[in-house]
């Protein structure tokens, strides 16, 4: 594996993906992935189904190679990752998930997993699991109150019962609670409803605007380019092109070939 | 004749003597039918006779859990209504052992029904506790009705399987290899492939059209037809059914077994029982430490070979093609399938291909 | 009468209730099926045994001893021996009979397979509606019911009771909120260990101890674990009332009784079963890839 010069890296960078692959068995899932978040921008991840959006987003996150470690010596469990992760500076590709968590990475996956059975606020609080001082857990519970009013009104209801746009802004506002420098979004819009859709990536919109930074992962391109500062097009486990929303889609061969496949899921 | 016989000796190279695994059961199996010629301590036959016997019990386990995927906690259900049945059949009937052991079968299989079907709306975990109680529910009804199951003390006094020692050796070792060589073509088969399917996906299963109920069912029953049979040839061997015929221990048994030898492979299932029964017989010499040392052999073989040792044993004798997946001896440098060259095998999270 | 059976199921679905709790437990957040969980239970009994009656240390002291050993063995048989095999599950389940059996003839080479029993903590009785109850009846339920408020508390006031049931939920997602799934895990099978010991320590003084004595509490609290709900605190709680009563009923009221009362628990079991097949309060674990 050839290093990826340094130079590469210029200091805003917060997040880096130098050379990733990865592999289930003779699977191939991300083969050669080189990207960049800087801190402050709103990047967009856009492309086909099955392209390797979210076992990109589970890399980074260190789930890929947290279920490597469990799996590993089970005759299922043949995972490669190749290539470096680094997260503010630090490789992180060789930490576990709650480590990457810590430092401030986190996800909000795909079907938004709540704790289905523990109460919107018990998942709030879940979220602020690693935040010490209770007053810092009351003022980001105000803060994540104040983008979705209507987790405080459902705060006792079990989240298994929410319905899926409450599902969505809970699974964000959980990621909130972990005060994240990096939030990485996994599909948000999936299953919603055009309206839910649009309130969410507004939501969305409104978080990158505060300061955090965010990797999101769409599949509607149209709402996806509305807010991202910067995007990555993936295609068969590859990065095909990159650039600002407008310069992608200027291009008309990536539009065809790409975007326009891509908006109409 | 001649031609025939070569036939069949090109049909043994090629489909036993090929694979060291084939050959060392092929070869064990052999060996089990030689030895009274050469070696006839009665307590040798004794502990063979059992094992034989059980193997059968562990092959049947091994196909509702291994292969089905429908793990059960229960299996003395079926050796234990097979078990009774027949007991009670010979010495009520007075029928002898050749129809008193296929009836006990076809007792549970009736009791494959009575669990199969209720266990259909359950899934993992608590299919597994679920069929637990089977058992332990008809113990509590063996105990209350002790006028007719002799309570604690059981059905005793049966025939003999067969007059002499060497002869009721012969009748469980022919019985363990064609009835375990039986449940290893059915999961060779269509069914058999059926059944691998349910049991590694089985939503995917029903969405290609596979009536996945009636297979779970049917699986159910044919683990328990052959468990019965076990279970009516170990009546008739110990010519005694007790209430530990359907303990929690004898539930636990084959599972010890079966996941020792490595599960969902039947073969595994027949070295599980010749291994670890032989040697409960031998740490006889230090009766105190026996379970224990029993138990400790599992935990630490089990440390250290997860999947259980006959995949361990096989991973090392043998080699899968990465082309066609066709399995060859450790010594062959290409495949004798589609010639595929090869590869040393490599460690383990290191990708085999490209 | 109604009385004797009110009172003799309260105190047996207590102890139930604290083995099934903690087996549930154990089964949401480290994803095990652990038959060896009423052998800790068998243990503790033996530890009182010989602390109080051969080393001639006083009841409760010989009580925070025995619990204390237990949490310890559990904790360091699940790092050594079940944690290293946990994504083969079937070989986990037959390690724990193994270690069950272990257990199990350790015990009968220590202390012989005679049935043994511990003095009680406290003499006389009170009468309670017409009934005579002993004070180590009171006691053992005092201890019990504080012993469950406690369980209760941990998991739902204190940040690892957050921990223990958002794993249980999903392992995935309680890992990225920077919830450590193997300290989690690990706790969860000390705190399960513990409740175990401390049932075995409660009922050494009214049972009788024998090498064997592990193997029926472990049917019934299978049976309640999943009447309930694998995974489930209320369901264990509700699940051990249920088959507590049951129990004392059957054994009261049915000629032969005795030999009854597992098959009638596993029975109710099985009936739930047929219409609830996720138990009473069961939860719907998310499928994990």
């Amino acid at each position: 594996m050839p290093e990826v010069p340094e130079t590469l890296g210029a200091p805003e960078a917060l997040l880096e993906v130098k050379g990733l692959s990865v592999r289930y068995d003779t699977a191939v899932l991300l083969n050669d992935v080189t990207l960049r978040v800087d801190a402050g921008e709103t990047v967009g991840l856009v492309g086909p189904n099955g392209a390797g959006k979210t076992t990109l987003l589970r890399t980074v996150a260190g789930l890929v190679h947290w279920e490597r470690e469990k799996k590993r010596g089970t005759r299922a469990g043949n995972i490669v990752i190749e290539g470096q992760v680094v997260f503010g500076g630090q490789r992180i590709d060789r930490l576990p998930p709650h480590g990457i968590a810590r430092l401030g990475l986190v996800l909000v996956p795909e079907r938004r997993r709540p704790f289905r059975e523990l109460s919107v606020l018990d998942n709030l609080r879940a979220g602020a699991y690693l935040v010490r001082d209770p007053k810092e857990v009351t003022r980001a519970l105000e803060t994540v109150y104040g983008l979705f009013p209507i987790l405080r009104e459902r705060g006792g209801q079990l989240s298994g019962t929410l319905s899926g746009g409450e599902q969505q802004m809970l699974a964000i506002g959980r990621a909130l609670m972990t005060r994240p420098r990096l939030l990485c979004i996994d599909e948000p819009s999936t299953g919603l409803s055009p309206r839910v859709r649009r309130e969410v990536l507004a939501k969305i919109k409104d978080i990158g605007r505060t300061g955090i930074t965010i990797l999101l992962v769409e599949q509607d391109v149209s709402l996806a380019f509305a807010l991202t500062t910067r995007n990555y097009i993936l295609s068969h486990s590859r990065v095909v092109a990159e650039g600002t929303s407008e310069e992608l889609m200027a291009d008309e061969r990536l539009r065809q070939r790409y975007l326009g496949v891509a908006g109409t899921a | 004749m001649v031609r025939y016989l070569n036939w069949l000796w090109r049909e043994f190279k090629g489909e036993i003597l090929v694979l060291p695994g084939r050959s060392i059961l092929f070869f064990g199996a052999v060996a089990l039918l030689a030895l009274p010629l050469v070696f006839r301590h009665p307590y040798a036959l004794r502990v063979l006779t059992m094992a034989s016997i059980f193997a059968i019990f562990a092959a049947s386990w091994d196909l509702i859990s291994g292969v089905v995927g429908q793990l059960s906690l229960g299996h003395a259900i079926f050796f234990g209504t097979a078990a009774y049945t027949s007991a009670l059949l010979n010495l009520n009937a007075g029928l002898p052992p050749v129809v008193t052991i296929p009836l006990g079968a076809l007792a549970a299989v009736v009791a494959g029904l009575a669990v199969g079907i209720p266990c259909l709306r359950l899934k993992g975990q608590y299919l597994s506790l679920a069929t637990l109680a089977f058992p332990i529910i008809l113990a509590g009804l063996v105990m209350v009705f002790s006028s007719v199951t002799g309570g604690e003390l059981g059905v005793s006094g049966l025939t003999r399987l067969a007059p002499t020692r060497l002869k009721e050796y012969y009748v469980a070792v022919v019985a363990a290899i064609v009835l375990i060589l039986a449940v290893w073509k059915i999961t060779d088969s269509k069914v058999g492939i059926i059944f691998h399917a349910i049991r590694e996906d089985e939503v995917a299963a029903r969405a290609s059209g596979i009536n996945t109920p009636l297979y779970k069912v049917l699986a159910f029953c044919l683990s328990g037809l052959f468990a019965g049979l076990a279970g009516g040839l170990y009546a008739h061997y110990m010519r005694i059914a007790g209430p530990s015929t359907l303990s929690v221990l004898t539930s636990f048994q084959p599972i010890i077994w079966v996941i020792f030898g490595g599960i969902a492979t039947i073969y595994g299932a027949v070295v599980g029982v010749f291994v670890l029964f032989p040697l409960v017989e031998v740490l006889r010499v230090a009766p105190e430490l026996r379970m224990l040392l029993y138990a400790a052999s599992i935990v630490l073989v089990l440390r250290f070979m997860p999947e259980g040792l006959a995949p361990w044993v096989i991973d090392r004798l043998e080699r899968k093609c990465p082309r066609c997946k066709e399995h060859n001896a450790f010594t062959r440098r290409a495949c004798r399938v589609c010639g595929t060259a090869l590869r040393v095998p490599q460690e383990k999270g290191v990708p085999s291909g490209g | 009468m109604l009385g004797n059976i009110l009172v003799n199921a309260l105190m047996n679905a207590g102890v139930y209730a604290m083995l099934a709790v903690g087996f549930s437990l154990m089964f949401g957040v480290a994803r095990i099926i652990n038959l060896a969980h009423t052998a800790f239970y068998m243990v503790a009994g033996y530890c009182i045994f010989y602390l109080v009656s051969t080393a001639g240390l006083p009841l409760p002291l010989a009580i925070l001893i025995s619990i204390v050993a237990v949490v310890v063995l559990a904790v360091v048989v699940y790092r050594l021996l079940i944690d290293p095999m946990r994504e083969h599950e079937t070989t986990v389940l037959i390690l724990t009979i193994a270690l069950a059996l272990v257990l199990q003839e350790a015990m009968l080479l220590w202390f012989g397979g005679y049935f043994r029993s511990v003095p009680a903590a406290t003499a006389g009785y009170a009468t309670i509606l017409g009934v005579r109850v002993s004070f180590q009846y009171l006691l053992t339920l005092g201890v019990l019911a504080g012993a469950l408020v406690a369980v209760w508390f941990v998991l739902m006031k204190t940040k690892l009771g957050l921990a223990i049931r958002a794993t249980a939920q999903d392992r995935e997602i309680a890992e990225v909120m920077g919830m450590d799934e193997s300290r989690t895990a690990t706790l969860t099978v000390a705190i399960a260990s513990a409740l175990a010991g401390l049932a075995g320590a409660i009922v050494a003084p009214l049972y009788i101890l024998e090498p064997r004595m592990w193997l029926n509490p472990l049917t019934i609290v299978l049976a309640i674990a999943v009447l309930g709900g694998l995974g489930s605190l209320k369901g264990s709680l509700f699940g051990a009332a249920i088959i507590a009563l049951a129990e004392s009923l059957v054994v009261f009221l049915v000629p032969q009784g005795a030999f009854l009362k597992g098959a009638f628990s596993l029975g109710i079991m099985i009936l739930v079963l047929l219409i609830r097949p996720e138990g009473l309060f069961g939860v719907a674990f998310e499928e994990e890839r």
